[in-house]
């Protein structure tokens, strides 16, 4: 489980992140979404250890981050979005010098790095990592964050210069992880991976937990400003008197409309066209995707 | 089973030191220099020892000569006396190689982050980083040691145990000067965003210590900055510039001794002045050679390859003597590495 608790960083008096609050349960995998700037890294680089809150606290599976950092990478896989490692060694080395900090035995550290390469697909690649693409570095870097087979995998932007076929790999490792138990928390501002692969969401902005829940509820959430419904028909079409109504554009032969109202009124809309003896072409209700659904909490933050 | 950071660092980086290209090319120029200087050290060492040994039959048929001749007995030491002067340049070389890029690499290669996310505290890392290569410039100045010792064999030079334990204190501040310059040089790289910084900054205190200090133990700018030596009475000086450029000033010193009685009074408060003018002046010179970590290495050198012979010092005057020297090769290697150790401790990760 991964816990913060009023957490607060500030550099220079301006706060990176500001009072966040979050409980990620054991086996969740969990994405964090917002803007550039919005405080991301900043909570992760705390999670892991790397830099002290200004205050607040934040914990890994009970024990907290600041106080006993050693135990807490041990339980934890981090792979950081700018992944870097010793350009003039192998991946099997790179990964065996990851190993070797968390006192693994040659033969497991071995077998381990047999497997993780294999799962990534990089087994049988024998170049050093100064000859990689980004790609297979971005691979490697997930390699490197399940050395230890952690409780606790944190990965931020872990999709940012994979190819298609590496993003597949990527979604079949994280959902195996999860099926497994392992908490997973995915930084991103791809909010199509973000939504593919985690069960629930929280948007971070200007550092401060602006929404969070499952990725229904945010859509539920995010709709209860209007749902827009467009209706197109084959003769033209009368005005809809519905008090949920919020604004209605009709065009200059009244044969299509976009409506926007407070709630879901197709029914009401099919029902009056039926009465009516009008022929519809296409009711269509347009739910907010989750980049819709993101951007409107950026706008709702910022006004 | 609990990882020991401090070891798998301080391994990766000994190793890393010693499959570096930088490092062979160095090592090898320094194997080479202490070859050549060792076989020219040891060819001069053998033409004074002959010199010395028919001496010593001239004085053994004139004993009034004997107590000149006895102390000129030439040192082994003095075959490392030509090494130990490449030494001040290459080895400074291979100190600041060797540790400008230990953190900067870590940045630029985006591994840092990385790295102090293992299970693993900060201390480890960069105390791991100067035990690695701690390590690697023991190995090298022990290899070169070997070296030197190989080539006084093959010479069929063979040093007895006073002369073994002078090679010893040679090696041991060859290796502290080198280990000044990786120090100077890991504290350069924790300060640094990147190498080529980090690698310029290192070259520009190395010269502030190297030449730039020591320039004011030079007769002609301490004078210039702390005055002349008093004129003795009777006796006026005048200089005659002879020409200037960019880097060198010709001038003439004329001594003029007039024929007057000297003033007893007048002559001692000239004794006076001028043995406060040679305190001060040589207080100063002391200070600039502590403060060069060459300049304490020279000291020490040439302290240990002093000739050999009822009058050479032994350990406990030497060590006397060179105490400071000693101190201040120890203590300045010391301050690099703990400023280089609070920077690191302070880096900020973002």
């Amino acid at each position: 489980m991964i816990l913060c608790d009023h957490l607060t960083k500030v550099y220079g008096g301006v706060p990176a992140v500001d009072n966040l609050c979050l409980e990620i349960p054991t086996g969740e995998v969990f994405g964090l979404l917002g803007p550039n700037g919005a405080g991301k890294s900043t909570t992760i680089l705390m999670l892991v250890g790397l830099i002290q809150p200004t205050s607040g606290a934040c914990s890994i599976d009970g024990t907290e981050v600041a106080t006993h950092p050693i135990e807490v990478k041990r339980k934890i896989g981090y792979m950081p979005e700018d992944v870097g490692f010793y350009a003039d060694r192998t991946a099997e080395e790179n990964l065996d010098y990851a190993a070797r900090f968390y006192g693994l035995s040659e033969d497991e550290r071995r077998r381990r790095a047999s497997d993780l390469l294999t799962l990534v697909g990089l087994d049988g690649v024998r170049t050093t990592v100064g000859g990689y693409s980004k790609g297979m570095r971005q691979r490697l870097g997930l390699a490197r964050a399940l050395i230890n087979d952690p409780a606790v995998v944190i990965l931020d932007e872990p999709t940012a210069n994979l190819d298609p076929r590496g993003v597949l790999d990527y979604r079949r490792i994280v959902r195996d992880l999860a099926g497994r138990g392992t908490t997973v928390l995915v930084s991103s501002h791809i909010l199509s991976e973000v939504s593919r692969v985690c069960t629930s969401v929280g948007i971070l902005a200007r550092g401060k937990l602006i929404a969070s829940g499952d990725r229904d509820t945010l859509l539920r959430s995010a709709m209860q400003d209007g749902v827009i419904i467009s209706v197109e028909t084959r003769t033209p079409m009368p005005r809809f008197a519905s008090p949920d109504i919020l604004s209605a554009e009709f065009s200059q032969d009244a044969c299509s409309a976009r409506i926007v109202a407070g709630k879901d009124i197709s029914d009401h809309i099919a029902e009056t066209l039926y009465a009516k003896g009008i022929i519809p072409r296409r009711l269509a209700v347009e739910k907010p995707d989750m980049e819709e659904t993101l951007l409107s909490y950026y706008v709702e933050e910022t006004v | 089973m609990t990882a020991n950071g401090l070891a798998i660092i301080a391994g990766k980086e000994f190793s890393d030191h010693l499959r570096s290209r930088r490092f062979h090319l160095l090592f090898g120029i320094l194997i080479v220099i202490a070859a050549v200087g060792m076989i020219t050290g040891a060819v001069q060492y053998s033409k004074d020892l002959a010199d010395y040994n028919s001496l010593q039959v001239i004085a053994q048929d004139d004993p009034t000569l004997a107590g000149t001749l006895a102390g000129l007995n030439p040192s082994i030491l003095s075959a490392y006396s030509q090494m130990g002067g490449l030494m001040a340049i290459i080895g400074v070389v291979l100190g600041i190689a060797m540790g400008f890029d230990l953190v900067t690499r870590e940045k630029e290669s985006k591994s840092l982050k990385s790295l102090l996310a293992y299970p693993v505290f900060r201390d480890e890392v960069i105390n791991g980083k100067a035990l690695g290569g701690v390590g690697a410039i023991a190995l090298a100045m022990g290899v070169v040691l070997v070296v030197s010792l190989a080539v006084m064999t093959l010479f069929g030079i063979v040093p007895d145990l006073d002369e073994l334990v002078r090679i010893l204190v040679f090696g041991v501040a060859s290796f502290l000067l080198v280990f000044t310059f990786f120090a100077l040089a890991l504290l350069m790289s924790t300060v640094s965003k990147d190498s080529g910084n980090a690698l310029l900054y290192s070259l520009i205190v190395m010269i502030v210590l190297t030449s730039f200090i020591p320039i004011f133990a030079y007769s002609p700018v301490y004078s210039a900055v702390f005055g002349d030596p008093p004129d003795p009475p009777g006796r006026s000086t005048y200089s005659y510039l002879q020409g200037s450029s960019a880097y060198m000033v010709t001038s003439v010193a004329v001594g003029y001794t007039s024929g007057d009685p000297i003033d007893p009074e007048e002559l001692k408060e000239y004794e006076h002045a001028s043995r406060e003018y040679m305190a001060q002046k040589q207080t100063i010179t002391d200070i600039v050679t502590l403060i060069s970590p060459t300049g304490n290495y020279q000291a020490i050198l040439g302290a240990v390859s002093q000739p050999a012979g009822d009058n050479a010092p032994g350990y406990g005057d030497l060590l006397g003597a060179l105490a400071y020297n000693v101190i201040a090769l120890l203590a300045m290697p010391a301050a690099f590495f703990g400023l280089a150790w609070a920077r690191f401790m302070r880096e900020d990760i973002r």
